[in-house]
């Protein structure tokens, strides 16, 4: 009797779970693609928040990227060129030569969830609102990004932005087609008539200036916490409803390509850390998941996972071990190149990052794919550091270190200790550390790894000049100035405001790294990396290749940083359900899988 | 002189039938010898076991994360070391926090609440309102916050703030002791005999409730390791790759033991030695509550 009841209560269990895992999987709707649900996880978001407004600006917000939230175009994060763009709310665009100006033709048959058609005005509004939340080419104190110095609304689906060409950027356009594109209708009332004016008037210097400044500031507060009644999206998606544990989405049938958006519905699943990712994808629940750090046997068992996909390709961001070189005795060059020919990369990156990072080749400043596009085969001319303890040796010798005993100590005799920092959550970069802790130590150089208690403490405390070496993330690409400003921008003293260069003495604005402001180069001569830099930020890609090999070869030689891996895009997908996935090494991959959706490249599978 | 030696002599028989009646208890049970043993063998490994290491420990990146084998009979760790080595290892730090945990919630909730239960009055009254306050901070969400401040970067810093946190129970259990002791006869016949209160306390009410604080001291050692294993297993506190906690956290988070059957051993380790703690705790306790009290032996 008793193990009766058992199954009975097991039963009961069952269906109670198949009753609240909700959503129909095979209610189509729409007009074409075959229907479904689509399951997935917001890879950037851990923690659905249940009260979390349909607001693309909010940080807790549910307005999920290229489902029901939308950009004027989607970004393909090019390996040399960052103004390629795959059609959002833009069908066409058009950029001036001098990069002076961007034409956007709307979709023609583009409408908001509720009917109305997507138009001009809608995005003049969107601009207005990015601008008041500080983002990219709407920043109110302008940095490198450029400027947009008029939007004007040529015709109902057309609008022209204008670049401020006193402050001009290559990724100009960028800037603009990265953005949210909202309903007028739902949003406007968030703008003052008179917040054009505001802006412009922003721009300028003086009290008037200021106020206007902080009105905006004030606005883009009201921007970040709004709650629309109801989600209104131009994206293939609305948000249906929200719990704790999930939350749907289900299909637009205004999205201008409704007929191609094959899933019915969208669902994506709560969860707070990388265990429980695993789990969905070796379950097969997940259609899709974004990048996602695994180790080497959950990755084989996610391999295993019926219809398990794994798509790979590449990821413009690297990661280096940073030295503040304004500390003894990192401001010895020969110090950081022992370290880089002591550091086993290859090691550190099976140990850390197995699946998600390739180890990196040489420092050079930029991810290896797009260094072979920049410089060519410069690239075999920078020193490798491959690992070779006798050359650490010898270079720690020429630094002055002193061995005693089997351990190095500073010039002076005084113990030397490599304190690296890392934040508490990054649990691949504490696994790098404590391999490189290891490695370190084996070779008589004592080294300890201090954990910090976030993110965005670590970043303040970087920047305050309080660690020694800690990680840094580089190669930021793809825009030229992107990548080398994580070497020489704000963080190595160099700021670039309205154009204008500044460098900021080791420990004052920002500087912890430290370095010269000046350094020699083999076959360049002395060189200001900062003001090079800069220089990418309008230079065409031909004017900025020379530029990028001299930054480079700055790079390799003086090491800032000492470039450990490239990152790998892994994106996981299912193929039990849906097809249609893109292809591996895909500039797609870069995207949310929304947009992979929208395109209409996913078919429901027959 | 005679009486001296007879003195003596009735000591040393008295301790005999201590120690022949500790005996009898300890063989009643088997499973208390068990303790006893695990007890002794977890004090060992806190004090050498770190010696029969390197002070960095062998590893093979070849390896990493690696299921039970001969070699590693618990498998390695996310940096291809032996678990067993690490549990040992981090025994010290483990071990050394929770006995400071102990003797700070022992002596701080003893002091206290004898001077709160003998003086009783106005004393009592200002001792126990602040402990009642005490007791009502969670301690949890309290060293959350702390440890965004404080680092606990040494056993004895940790064990400290532990200990200090976790006096309250221990000083309302003693208080109750004592009001009920103080009422008991030989309490009345040194205060008639004009002993000073320092005697009375220390030498009437003290032995009579050693027992029980010992008792209490064994369990706030396990109090003491969930509570910091908790903190490094969150990933509160700095890392140490050794500390049971962090074990546990990589095992988790970083090695998929839940997900993957590979890095079970690595979950494993770290709890075996959890659970073999508290379970030595349990079996002494349990043996030291039959000795100190005849109307639990069963003879």
């Amino acid at each position: 009797m008793k193990r009766l009841a058992a199954v009975v209560a097991l039963l009961g269990l069952a269906t109670a779970t198949a009753a609240c895992s909700g959503g129909s999987t095979n209610n189509s709707s729409g007009s074409g693609g075959g229907g479904g649900l689509f399951t997935t996880i917001d890879v950037n978001r851990p923690g659905i928040d249940a009260s979390g407004p349909a607001n693309p600006w909010a940080p807790k917000g549910n307005s999920f990227q290229g489902y029901n939230a939308m950009k004027l175009g989607w970004v393909k994060n090019h390996l040399t060129d960052p103004n390629q763009f795959y059609p959002g709310i833009a069908a066409s665009w058009d950029i001036a030569p001098d990069n002076s100006s961007i034409t956007i033709h709307l979709q023609p048959n583009g409408k908001w969830s509720d009917g109305k058609p997507v138009t001009a005005d809608d995005v003049k509004l969107s601009l207005g609102l990015a601008a008041t939340t500080g983002s990219t080419a709407f920043a109110t104190t302008p940095g490198a990004a450029g400027v947009a110095s008029e939007v004007e609304v040529v015709d109902p689906k057309t609008v022209k932005v204008t670049q401020d060409m006193g402050n001009p950027s290559s990724k100009f356009a960028r800037g603009i087609m990265d953005s949210w594109v909202v309903p007028a209708h739902v949003w406007g009332s968030l703008l003052p008539a008179d917040f054009w004016d505001k802006l412009e008037a922003s721009r300028g210097t003086g009290a008037d200036a200021d106020k206007a400044r902080e009105d905006i500031l004030a606005i883009g507060q009201k921007v970040l916490a709004f709650a629309p009644p109801k989600d209104v999206s131009a994206g293939p998606y609305t948000l249906e409803r929200v719990n704790p544990g999930e939350a749907l989405l289900v299909k637009n049938k205004n999205f201008y390509n409704a007929s191609n958006v094959a899933p019915a519905q969208v669902k994506f699943l709560n969860y707070s850390g990388n265990e429980q990712i695993w789990n969905y994808l070796t379950a097969g629940k997940l259609d899709h998941a974004g990048f996602t750090a695994a180790p080497t046997d959950v990755m084989n068992r996610i391999k295993n996972a019926p219809g398990s996909n794994i798509i790979k390709g590449f990821s413009p961001v690297a990661v280096g071990l940073a030295f503040n070189q304004s500390k003894k005795p990192y401001d010895n060059v020969h110090v950081r190149r022992g370290l880089a020919y002591l550091i086993d990369r290859e090691q550190v990156t099976k140990v850390a990052s197995p699946e998600g990072g390739t180890a990196a080749v040489t420092t050079s400043g930029i991810h290896q794919k797009p260094a072979q596009e920049w410089l060519g085969s410069e690239v075999s001319t920078l020193e490798p550091y491959k690992h070779d303890v006798a050359k650490a040796e010898a270079e720690f010798k020429e630094a002055g270190l002193q061995k005693k005993n089997g351990k190095w100590t500073l010039a002076d005799g005084s113990p030397w200790k490599v304190s690296m920092h890392v934040p508490s959550g990054f649990s691949d970069w504490i696994s790098a550390q404590e391999n490189i802790k290891s490695q370190l130590i084996e070779n008589g150089v004592d080294a300890e790894v201090i954990t910090v208690a976030d993110y965005p403490i670590y970043l303040e405390e970087i920047a305050a000049g309080k660690y020694d070496v800690g990680f840094w993330l580089i190669a930021l690409g793809p825009a030229p100035y992107d990548i080398f400003q994580r070497l020489y921008g704000a963080s190595n003293g160099w700021t670039n405001v309205a154009g204008k260069v500044a460098h900021s003495a080791p420990g004052k604005g920002g500087n912890w790294m430290g370095g010269a402001e000046e350094v020699d180069v083999e076959g360049a001569g002395k060189i200001n990396p900062g003001e090079l830099t800069a220089k990418l930020n309008a230079a065409t890609p031909e004017e900025a290749k020379p530029i990028m090999l001299e930054l480079a070869k700055a790079a390799n030689q003086n090491l800032p940083v000492i470039q450990l891996w490239d990152y790998v895009n892994t994106q996981f997908t299912n193929t039990s359900r849906f097809t249609g996935w893109p292809e591996q090494d895909s500039d797609l991959l870069r995207l949310p899988a929304g947009v992979w959706i929208q395109l209409g490249l996913i078919k429901a599978k027959q | 002189m005679t009486a001296i030696l007879e003195t003596s002599s009735t000591t040393a028989t008295m301790r005999r039938n201590f120690w022949s009646g500790v005996w009898r208890v300890m063989k009643r049970k088997p499973s208390r010898m068990v303790g006893a043993v695990l007890m002794l063998g977890f004090v060992f490994m806190g004090l050498f076991g770190p010696m029969f290491y390197p002070e960095q420990l062998d590893r093979d990146p070849n390896a990493i994360t690696r299921p039970p084998s001969w070699e590693h009979w618990l498998g390695t760790d996310d940096q291809g070391r032996d678990v067993i080595a690490l549990v040992v290892t981090g025994s010290q730090y483990v071990l050394l926090a929770a006995l400071v945990t102990a003797v700070i919630t022992v002596v701080l909730g003893t002091g206290i609440g004898l001077f709160s239960g003998f003086k009783r009055g106005r004393w009592d009254n200002v001792l126990m309102r602040f402990t009642d306050m005490k007791l009502t901070i969670p301690g949890l969400p309290l060293l959350l916050v702390l440890s965004t401040v404080w680092k606990f970067s040494s056993a004895v810093q940790m064990g400290l703030v532990l200990g200090l946190l976790g006096w309250g129970g221990v000083a309302r259990a003693v208080r109750s002791q004592t009001l009920s002791l103080r009422e008991r006869g030989f309490i009345e016949a040194a205060r008639g005999l004009g002993l000073s209160t320092t005697h009375i306390v220390g030498k009437e009410l003290l032995p009579s409730m050693a027992p029980y604080i010992a008792m209490n001291m064994l369990i706030a050692v396990t109090g003491g390791v969930y509570s910091q294993v908790g903190l490094f297993f969150l990933g509160v506190l700095p890392y140490e790759s050794n500390n049971w906690g962090q074990m546990l956290n990589t095992a988790v988070f970083r090695s998929g033991a839940l997900t993957v059957p590979s890095a079970l051993g690595f979950l494993i380790g770290p709890l075996l030695a959890i659970l073999l703690l508290t379970l030595a705790i349990v079996l002494v306790v349990d043996a030291m509550d039959e000795i100190f009290n005849p109307r639990l032996r069963e003879e």
